[in-house]
Order: C-alpha cells, then sequence, then structure tokens
C-alpha cells in the first residue's frame, strides 16, 4: 500500500499493448507520476478498490471487464466512484465513454502532449477535491 | 464532487480517426490525388527505382509539415549517406535552412545498421519517439534495411515489431524504398502499409516522362492512373490525369448559337454553332483550318467572351503576324480576353499541356477554346489509349462547362477519306468540318459538313476562299 502522499500520483493504467505501455510509462513518469499496470478490468477494479490511485486510464479492449464496464463498475463502487477515468481507447466511443461515466477520453494513438495535458487536468482536479474532503 | 469533475468531460479528444484530418503532401497537385493527402497517424510506403524521385517528394513533404511543436524525424539507411542527401536538398527551393536541427532533423543510422544488424532500427526508433516527439518518420531507405534481414521470418517480425510501434505512437510515418511492382506481393511491409505510392520513369527518346501512381490508400478515395510529374528547382511538378467529369443532374445543354466570325459559316450551319459544342475541323495543310481557327477566338474576344487559342506549330511571334495579316487590332483582342498559347510537343508531356490548358480555362474563365492541332498532341502521346482519353475526358470537361470548342484536325491529303475522319476522331465532337486545298493551275479550297448535332445543316461543298479579312465562303 502507496502512502497518501504518493497515492496521489499514483496512475493505474489497463492496457496490455506493451508498445503502448512503454510510451505510457516513460511519459507519465517523467512527469512525476507513479504508473501501476494492470492487464484486464478484474485486475483494474481489484486494485483501484484496495489502493489509493490519482487516476485510472483504460484501454476499453481489455480483456476480463472491458473498460467500459469497469468504468460503470467504479463509479458504483463508493470507494472508487470520485476517482477520475480517461479512456483512453483505438476505439472512437467517445459518447459511450462518457455514458460509462468517464471523466475524460482520448482516441489513440499516443500522443505525448495530449495525454499528459489530459492526465494533468484529471489529476489538478482529483488533488482539489481531495484537499476538500480532508 | 460531480461539479468539479463536471468540465473535466469536456476532455474529450479522438485523435485517430477524423475523416477530414489529412497530412498535405507538399503538393498540391499530389494533395488531390490523393483525395486530401496522407492520413495522419499511418504508415506510407513511397517505392521506386533509383532517381524516380522518391527522396525530393518526401523532402517536399516534410518541409511543407515542418512548424509547430513536434519535429520531424528524417532517418537515412544504407542507401545514401545523409551528407549526400542534404547536399542536394539545398537545391531545391522548399528548403529552408532555418528549420534543421529544429523542425527538420536528419540523423544517419546507416553505420549502426551496419555494425548492429537490422534490429537496431527498432530501439532507436523508440529512442527517437521519446527523446523528440516526432510527428512525421522518414526512413529513407526501408529496403536498405529489409535487405539486411537474412531471412523472411526475420522481415516479417521486424515488420511487426515497426508496426506495432508506429500505430502506438501517434506519428505518420514514410518508409521509402527502391521496391518493384513485384515486391507488393512478396514483402510483409507492403502489407501493413497504410498508403502506397509509387515514382516511376520510363525513357522515351532523349527525354523521361515521370509517373506517380497510388496503389493502395486506407479508407480513402484517390485519383487511380498513373500521374505525370517534372522534377523542378521547386519540386515535383505534376499534372493528375484528367478523367470525365460526371454530367450534373439535369444537365441540358444551352440552347444559343454562337457566331464562328465567318459569316457564311454560320449561314452554313443555320445559325452558327450550338454554345458548348465541340467542332472537329479536318484537313490537310494550307486548307485554312489555323485562319477559321483564329477568326473564331477573336470572334470570342470581340464578342466579350475570353477565348483560348492553343497552339502546337507556330511560335507566339508567328502567330502574331498572322493575326496582324487579318487586320485585327491584336492588342485590344487581347485586353479583351483572347489568350495565345504556343506549348512545345516536343518538349512535354500530354499530361502537362492538358492539364496547362484546364488551369488557363479556370483562372480566365474561357468560354471558347480552340486547339491547333490534335495531330500535335497525338505526337506528345506515347501512349494512343492514353490519348484518346485524355480527348474524350476533355471534350466533356467543356460539355459540362459550356465552353465551345473547335479542334483542328490535319489530314495527309485531299483525297481523305470522309468515313476516315469520323472514324478517327469524330467520337469526340458534335460537328465535322471536312476542308479540302487542290486546283492544277490555282488552288482551290472548299469546306463540307460533314455532320452537326441538332441542325439541318447546308450539305454542299462550298468553295473557301481566304483574303486579307480571313476566310470567306463563296455562295
Amino acid at each position: 500500500m502507496l502512502t497518501d502522499a504518493s497515492a496521489c500520483r499514483v496512475i493505474l493504467v489497463a492496457e496490455r499493448d506493451r508498445n503502448v505501455r512503454d510510451l505510457q510509462s516513460f511519459a507519465l513518469e517523467s512527469a512525476g507520476f507513479v504508473v501501476a499496470f494492470v492487464d484486464d478490468g478484474e485486475a483494474a477494479f481489484a486494485y483501484a478498490t484496495a489502493n489509493a490511485a490519482a487516476l485510472i486510464v483504460t484501454e476499453i479492449l481489455i480483456p476480463k471487464l472491458d473498460g467500459l464496464t469497469l468504468c460503470r463498475r467504479l463509479r458504483a463502487e463508493p470507494a472508487t466512484r470520485d476517482v477520475p477515468v480517461l479512456v483512453f481507447s483505438i476505439l472512437a466511443a467517445a459518447t459511450r465513454a462518457e455514458e460509462a461515466g468517464a471523466s475524460a477520453f482520448l482516441r489513440k494513438p499516443f500522443i505525448e502532449s495530449t495525454f499528459i495535458a489530459t492526465v494533468s487536468a484529471l489529476t489538478k482536479v482529483q488533488d482539489h477535491v481531495m484537499a476538500v474532503v480532508t | 464532487m460531480s461539479s468539479l469533475l463536471q468540465p473535466e468531460r469536456r476532455l474529450v479528444r479522438d485523435l485517430g480517426g477524423e475523416s477530414g484530418d489529412r497530412m498535405r503532401s507538399g503538393n498540391r497537385e499530389a494533395d488531390y490525388i490523393l483525395g486530401g493527402g496522407f492520413p495522419t497517424n499511418s504508415i506510407n510506403i513511397v517505392m521506386g527505382h533509383p532517381g524516380s524521385g522518391k527522396t525530393i517528394f518526401a523532402e517536399q513533404l516534410i518541409f511543407d509539415n515542418a512548424a509547430g511543436d513536434r519535429p520531424i524525424l528524417y532517418f537515412t539507411t544504407l542507401s545514401e549517406p545523409l551528407s549526400k542527401v542534404v547536399r542536394y536538398l539545398q537545391g531545391f527551393r522548399f528548403f529552408d535552412e532555418t528549420k534543421l536541427g529544429t523542425e527538420v532533423i536528419y540523423e544517419d543510422v546507416g553505420d549502426q545498421l551496419s555494425k548492429e544488424g537490422p534490429a537496431i532500427l527498432i530501439p532507436v526508433l523508440k529512442e527517437a519517439i521519446r527523446t523528440l516527439a516526432p510527428k512525421i518518420i522518414v526512413i529513407d531507405s526501408f529496403k536498405a534495411v529489409h535487405d539486411l534481414m537474412p531471412s523472411d521470418g526475420d522481415r516479417r517480425r521486424l515488420v511487426y515489431e515497426l508496426t506495432a510501434l508506429l500505430t502506438a505512437y501517434g506519428t505518420t510515418a514514410f518508409l521509402l524504398g527502391e521496391y518493384t511492382e513485384d515486391d507488393i506481393l512478396r514483402y510483409p511491409e507492403f502489407a501493413i502499409a497504410d498508403g502506397i505510392v509509387e515514382m516511376s520513369r520510363r525513357r522515351l527518346g532523349n527525354r523521361d516522362e515521370r509517373y506517380f501512381r497510388v496503389y493502395k490508400l486506407r479508407g480513402s478515395k484517390y485519383l487511380e492512373g498513373a500521374h505525370a510529374f517534372r522534377i523542378t528547382d521547386a519540386g515535383l511538378d505534376m499534372y493528375p490525369r484528367l478523367v470525365s467529369p460526371s454530367m450534373p443532374e439535369g444537365y441540358e445543354p444551352p440552347d444559343e448559337r454562337i457566331s464562328t466570325g465567318i459569316a457564311g459559316l454560320d449561314r452554313m450551319l443555320e445559325g452558327g454553332i450550338w454554345r458548348g459544342t465541340t467542332t472537329l475541323l479536318a484537313g490537310p495543310s494550307g486548307a485554312g483550318k489555323t485562319t477559321i481557327g483564329l477568326q473564331f477566338a477573336l470572334e470570342g474576344a470581340r464578342q466579350g467572351e475570353p477565348s483560348l487559342y492553343m497552339n502546337f506549330q507556330e511560335n507566339p511571334s508567328q502567330l502574331m503576324r498572322t493575326i496582324r495579316s487579318l487586320g485585327v487590332d491584336l492588342e485590344e483582342a487581347q485586353a479583351h480576353g483572347l489568350q495565345l498559347v504556343y506549348a512545345s510537343p516536343v518538349e512535354l508531356q500530354i499530361d502537362s499541356i492538358i492539364v496547362d490548358m484546364f488551369r488557363r480555362i479556370q483562372q480566365g474563365k474561357i468560354r471558347r477554346v480552340v486547339i491547333d492541332a490534335l495531330g500535335d498532341l497525338a505526337s506528345a502521346a506515347t501512349d494512343q489509349q492514353r490519348l484518346h482519353d485524355y480527348l474524350y475526358a476533355l471534350v466533356q470537361h467543356f460539355a459540362v462547362s459550356t465552353i465551345t470548342s473547335i479542334l483542328n484536325f490535319e489530314t495527309t491529303a485531299n483525297s481523305v477519306s470522309i468515313q476516315g475522319v469520323q472514324n478517327a476522331m469524330s467520337y469526340l465532337s458534335d460537328n465535322v468540318l471536312l476542308l479540302t486545298v487542290g486546283g492544277e493551275e490555282t488552288t482551290r479550297r472548299t469546306i463540307r459538313i460533314l455532320k452537326t448535332r441538332g441542325s439541318a445543316h447546308d450539305l454542299r461543298i462550298r468553295e473557301v476562299i481566304i483574303t486579307g479579312a480571313g476566310v470567306e465562303i463563296v455562295e
């Protein structure tokens, strides 16, 4: 379990593509985040309910629990409903992501500047929420 | 909470697949052929023999796109050393030295490839993506990397790795290579490519003809066929193949006759020729074709209709003298929209002649066109089928745009077979006029209307005389 301070910078990423993972890992770590990768939706849900994360990034096309179902379950779960979710997918599914409760949607491919700007915006909002709650 | 997150729901970006998301090729005509340019975030192959223009095409593209916060990365491999590529690049007008090293980054990986093997390409690319975040990656030549691979299995693995990397990352890639058409079916890089374009060169006597062709462009319409181009100091000067326009819905030919500029001929045609029609004027040398064509164009200028006279035989000075001999104030005619254009069919491809003609027609809002003569265009065409396709498309464009045209067609002798003329060229035209020239002691010229569309024309053979005022019909 991470400390509260470091948990604020943990990004949970549900992604199977090795190249996308490499790019996300490099960009997020360069921006000062800690990255936790999982391979499927169930692992993502288990991690998110047991650990604090500043943001959850998920592809839609992941095994066991797809990214949109994951998003809905995170929203329904009291422990995770306030954690922002970024759906980052090869599918053009912005509307479906929003309907599933995602905080933001980005379509692949990976462009570092856009990805990091979106992650930063979402985690800043989360920082503000945590400050209000505590 | 929800009120705080709500604004972030607007953080919706689609970086991958918007239909209008295109990358300019740096060449307006090539973009037209490509249906707007290359799709962004795609992998493309630019193939062709050495010297076919691949590198110039790629360099024109990168300098045109070199702007913004992400650079363009140009890898040279084992085809040409970087110093050679850059040395020749400086001769082109699109080259901008101020962009080198910041917006356009050249990197020579030939030495690394030769020492460490082709597998080094993937880590080199990964590192470049991490450190430079390039929006365009060019590998020149990828075929050279391909040739370093010892087996088909190795080649497939490399292409798979490359595709996975370039697909994950938002970049538009161009793999250049000295591939042949047969390679398309054999090599794995062609299966994964989103776009394949070919530059080719064909030797024709003392000159070369170059062609650009799109083989594949996923998710996009493009203009099929071979499109001619030339290499100039501005880069590639491309001439998209002329195709027949689709007839607009509800199209009806205009119900208006216009004067040919020769009163007697207008009477033979029952009041002139229909606007928007094409007239084939056939006859041997000296029969009066050029004079009739000039009178038609000059009459257009006199009526305030911009008129284009395209000729391939007489240079501008010769033509001006001919016009002045008709008692016409050339400068005044030009001020009223007469354009005299000379093109040498020996030096040019038919594609460039036709594209130039169309640019003039569009820019000058041309209403009348004379082409003097079709035979010269034929000599510029290396492929007779291509010539026929072009001419057919040309007259269809004239019809849709209601441009009235005369096409001069030189026959070899007076004994020309009427049927022969009709078979050879009349599919192009609404009207066919046949001129003859002969006589033993004095020259005698005649004109005969073989065909008109929608007119009960004069069926008689009429004598033609050429005076200081031009052609007159003896009645």
